[in-house]
């Protein structure tokens, strides 16, 4: 069972149990591969010279699919060609950005020694700041809109964990999800707490 | 960016000569920036995920803003929807929004009005 994180002597340190280390470096891998997935090298430099080139010279579009433009929002309300420029000129970092830190994320919690999980500043900034983006995937595919959906949510899960919930409303994937997005947000507030606790 | 003054080299003449010479200075007057003085804002926009503590130490570390001044801005945006995070050029507030979509909040820029 994880027990919440916190500041001490400078290291932010918390524990959880392997299996829910192994979920969340799960998610967090996924997330890395849904917002900068990598391409098929073909072997020839000259191929994939050219496949690369390609990739950052299209003006990107905004997503389609919900959960990447939480990822990559759209900078302006209103104007079209505006967010169309600002996103020409940032998504392509933006992606490579976020790949990097869910990568850090990835290799703060693989450096974990049995159960106890001690990051450094660095570390836990990666950390949080990896969780918010899976949180927002995952957010998204539970269809939270509004600060309403989210209390919902969380008297859903209440509601199953004492066992009151009608057994033919739960949907076993949706379960599944939302209990992954409770303890991300449990793990997140954590984290974040001990950041500014300095 | 691209700027104007980086566009001024002679060897940079179009192909056509002088006779393209009014099409290009209608070109660059498309990428004239407004008066510096002119303000610009970076919004952040209430959403359903987004930790109200994360929110916090986001700003304060972002903008180095004190505690109490981030806490009141994240509470704009949880009870307003959204509150205006910082201000200045609008080579600036591109660079904000662009750090806060990093940090994973919704963010926006627009000209002050």
């Amino acid at each position: 069972m994880a027990k919440a994180f916190a500041r001490k002597r400078g290291r932010i340190v918390g524990r959880m149990h392997a299996s829910e280390v192994e979920v969340v470096v799960q998610l967090l891998q996924q997330t890395r591969d849904f917002v900068a997935p990598t391409r098929a090298e073909t072997g020839d430099p000259l191929m994939d010279l050219i496949a690369g080139m390609g990739e950052s010279d299209t003006a990107p579009m905004e997503p389609e699919d919900p959960a990447l433009r939480r990822l990559l929002p759209s900078a302006h309300r209103s104007d079209k060609d505006q967010a169309a420029e600002f996103r020409s000129l940032t998504e392509h970092s933006l992606r490579q950005r976020k790949a990097r830190n869910l990568d850090a994320a990835i290799a703060a919690l693989g450096e974990a020694e049995g159960t106890k999980i001690t990051l450094d500043n660095a570390q836990a900034q990666a950390l949080a700041i990896a969780l918010t983006d899976v949180r927002l995937v995952l957010g998204e595919r539970l269809d939270l809109r509004t600060d309403e959906d989210s209390s919902a949510l969380h008297d859903e899960l209440r509601l199953a964990a004492q066992g009151t919930a009608m057994s033919d409303d739960l949907d076993p994937v949706r379960m599944q999800q939302m209990a992954y997005y409770d303890f991300l947000s449990w793990l997140q507030e954590g984290i974040t707490l001990a950041l500014m606790a300095d | 960016m691209v700027c104007v003054s980086d566009l001024a080299p002679a060897s940079a003449q179009p192909p056509g000569g002088p006779e393209s010479t009014p099409e290009r200075s209608s070109d660059v007057a498309v990428l004239e920036r407004p008066e510096a003085d002119t303000p610009w804002v970076t919004l952040v926009w209430n959403d359903p995920v987004n930790l109200m503590s994360y929110v916090t130490w986001v700003l304060q570390n972002h903008f180095g803003y004190p505690r109490r001044k981030a806490e009141t801005l994240m509470r704009d945006v949880h009870e307003l929807g959204r509150a205006v995070v910082s201000t200045g050029s609008r080579e600036k507030m591109e660079a904000d929004t662009e750090a806060m979509h990093g940090y994973g909040l919704w963010a926006t820029f627009q000209k002050d009005d």
